[in-house]
């Protein structure tokens, strides 16, 4: 029973995405399976950008990037084989000429993610918060830059198309569970724990032993590796890779999921990426309307953006730290602080409720 | 065990530290007391890393320490609490110990030392997994102390911990303290007040505008006319 309530955090998170996702593969339109898988695989992103993020308190706006790289990586590896040499022809011979199998192609994509969050956290993790987090968003525009115009190897700005479609919701599910459970195991691990001391307060930290550079670094290059996995996912779920897709519009609709179910915890990950996938599907859909007898229904179009600007100024006013205020689902049976048993029934959240002092 | 000679700090061009020479033995609680601006916080931080001092040199256990970085210092076994009860507020009592003795290899006797400082601070067994955030000013400078008594320091340095807290509970912070010196530790102390220090003090510095102006062992100073000029910086004649 114990393990159980250890794992409850992560359990109380997986199983009612699992149950999600069979409902839908029971009983949902194709339409409704694609924009869950996309869902999906926003989630993989946004704990991704959480593990670094929730756990230091520095936001970072350059995730995108490793997304790319990997993306970029798995492409070059996988995809169309007769028009590489032509359409891309700066690549070296061996991967110009070559098609890889799908799965050592994802592998070292991730890999090359993760070696390039770990060469650019050598030097940004140096700088202090605010700088980190506006360095990270250099980082993305340099990348997009560098991208955009290396005509002879990501064909520019146009879209590289042709790769494998192989991603299900199925597995984007996996991959979901996967890094959920990396993330929590983080969090709670000796290393998690100093970032997260860091992030309370680095003075003490460091007079605790933290080094701050180095627990910051480890946490961006673990998610860095998981950010590479959400971009190998795009590409293959989309079977397109641009560089327009891993830019600002995506980075923001992430970093306003996290703020909206709360940056701290991992709970506030999956709800925020949840909840707000929902609420933009509805309005896209009454967008586009639907017909009640003869009559068509639809709202005017952009009010989607508007409503979601709306729900995330709401949520900035009324609770800063988001729809789960920073906290993890918690076993609602355990033992309180005052030794009293908590009511069956009444999910508690990991910490106290009582207000601060 | 710790030597400080003619140390020089500053932030830019204010110096804030001219040469002060504190030497703390093993086993002693020395205070350093003065007045705002007399650079008592500048002392600790630079003893411990969190900043580098310009001049002079610090020697720890025989080895020189000036300019190794916190972290270095803090697995050489010295402690610092810094001012205004540095506690991590969203985590856990429980995670905030553990915090403390994360340097530490030997779990074993961390569990025990756990189970010392819960005993010695009983108030943080009770809310061991309630958010730190939520404990009141004195318990949470408990925590802190607790906290850096899991890094099984040589040498304890504390900024000020009587700050902000009503006599009762300072009460309970110098006893806790009076404590953990009958086992053994080495207390380095930081206060503004002279008020409560003598009871718990070995060895007494007075520091004004970044220079020690007056200082005794607690015998020599029973008569606190002249701790009380120094700190006021009346010639002693005058008082």
């Amino acid at each position: 029973m114990r393990i159980f309530e250890r794992l409850f955090p992560v359990l109380a998170l997986v199983i009612p995405l699992a149950g999600v996702v069979w409902t839908i593969d029971q009983f949902g339109s194709a339409s409704v399976e694609r924009v869950a898988t996309e869902a999906l695989i926003r989630l993989v992103f946004a704990i991704g950008l959480y593990i670094f993020a929730g756990n230091s308190g520095i936001v970072s706006f350059g995730h995108m990037t490793f997304c790319a790289i990997a993306a970029y990586a798995t492409a070059w590896q996988t995809c169309c084989a007769m028009l590489k040499p032509i359409t891309m022809s700066g690549l070296p011979a061996f991967i110009r000429d070559n098609t890889f199998p799908l799965l050592p192609a994802a592998l070292t994509s991730i890999a090359l993610a993760g070696v390039v969050a770990f060469t650019s956290g050598l030097i940004l993790m140096r700088l202090s918060s605010l700088s980190a987090s506006i360095s990270t968003l250099a980082l993305m525009f340099i990348l997009n830059v560098i991208y955009s115009n290396w005509t002879t190897v990501t064909m520019g700005s146009s879209t590289i198309v042709g790769l494998p479609v192989y991603v299900t919701i199925w597995i984007a599910l996996g991959c979901a569970v996967l890094v959920i459970v990396i993330a929590y195991l983080y969090q709670v691990s000796r290393w998690g724990l100093m970032l997260r001391a860091a992030r309370e307060d680095e003075v003490a930290a460091q007079a605790s032993g933290t080094s701050l550079y180095w627990s910051r670094l480890i946490a961006f290059t673990l998610s860095g590796f998981v950010a590479g996995l959400a971009g190998v996912l795009f590409a293959h779920f989309m079977g397109t890779v641009s560089i327009a897709n891993f830019f600002l519009n995506h980075t923001f609709l992430i970093v306003a999921m996290l703020v909206i179910g709360g940056m701290q915890s991992l709970a506030g990950a999956v709800v925020g990426v949840t909840f707000i996938s929902v609420v933009i599907e509805l309005f896209r859909r009454a967008e586009v309307g639907f017909s009640v007898g003869s009559t068509q229904i639809s709202i005017p179009a952009g009010s989607q953006e508007l409503i979601l600007a709306g729900i995330m100024l709401l949520i900035l006013i009324f609770r800063k730290a988001g729809i789960m205020g920073g906290k993890e689902l918690r076993w609602p049976w355990s033992v309180r602080d005052d030794g009293t048993v908590v009511g069956v029934g009444q999910v508690r959240l990991a910490h106290s409720a009582d207000s601060h002092r | 065990m710790l030597e400080v000679k003619q140390m020089v700090a500053g932030y830019g061009r204010l110096t804030a530290l001219k040469g002060v020479d504190i030497t703390v033995k093993k086993g002693e609680v020395v205070f350093v007391v003065g007045p705002n601006g007399a650079g008592k916080s500048t002392l600790l931080k630079t003893i411990s890393g969190l900043m580098t001092p310009t001049g002079g040199e610090i020697r720890f256990q025989g080895e020189r320490i000036d300019g190794r970085g916190p972290e270095t210092l803090c697995r050489r076994g010295l402690a610092l609490i810094p001012e205004g009860r540095h506690i991590f507020k969203t985590l856990t009592v429980q995670e905030n110990l553990q915090v403390g003795a994360m340097i530490r290899k030997d779990s074993a006797e961390v569990r025990s030392d756990m189970e010392m400082v819960l005993d010695t601070f009983p108030i943080l067994r009770e809310r061991f997994k309630g958010v730190a955030g939520n404990l009141s000013g004195g318990e949470q400078q408990q925590l802190a102390i607790a906290r850096s008594i899991l890094q099984r320091p040589a040498l304890l340095m504390i900024d000020e911990p009587s700050l902000g807290l009503a006599p009762l509970v300072i009460d309970q912070v110098y006893d806790s303290l009076r404590k953990l010196n009958e086992t053994g530790l080495t207390l380095l102390i930081v206060e503004q007040s002279t008020g409560r220090i003598m009871e718990l003090a070995s060895r007494i510095y007075v520091l004004r505008n970044g220079k020690v102006v007056l200082e005794g062992d607690r015998e020599e100073l029973t008569d606190t006319s002249a701790l009380d000029a120094a700190y006021f910086g009346f010639s002693s004649d005058a008082a």
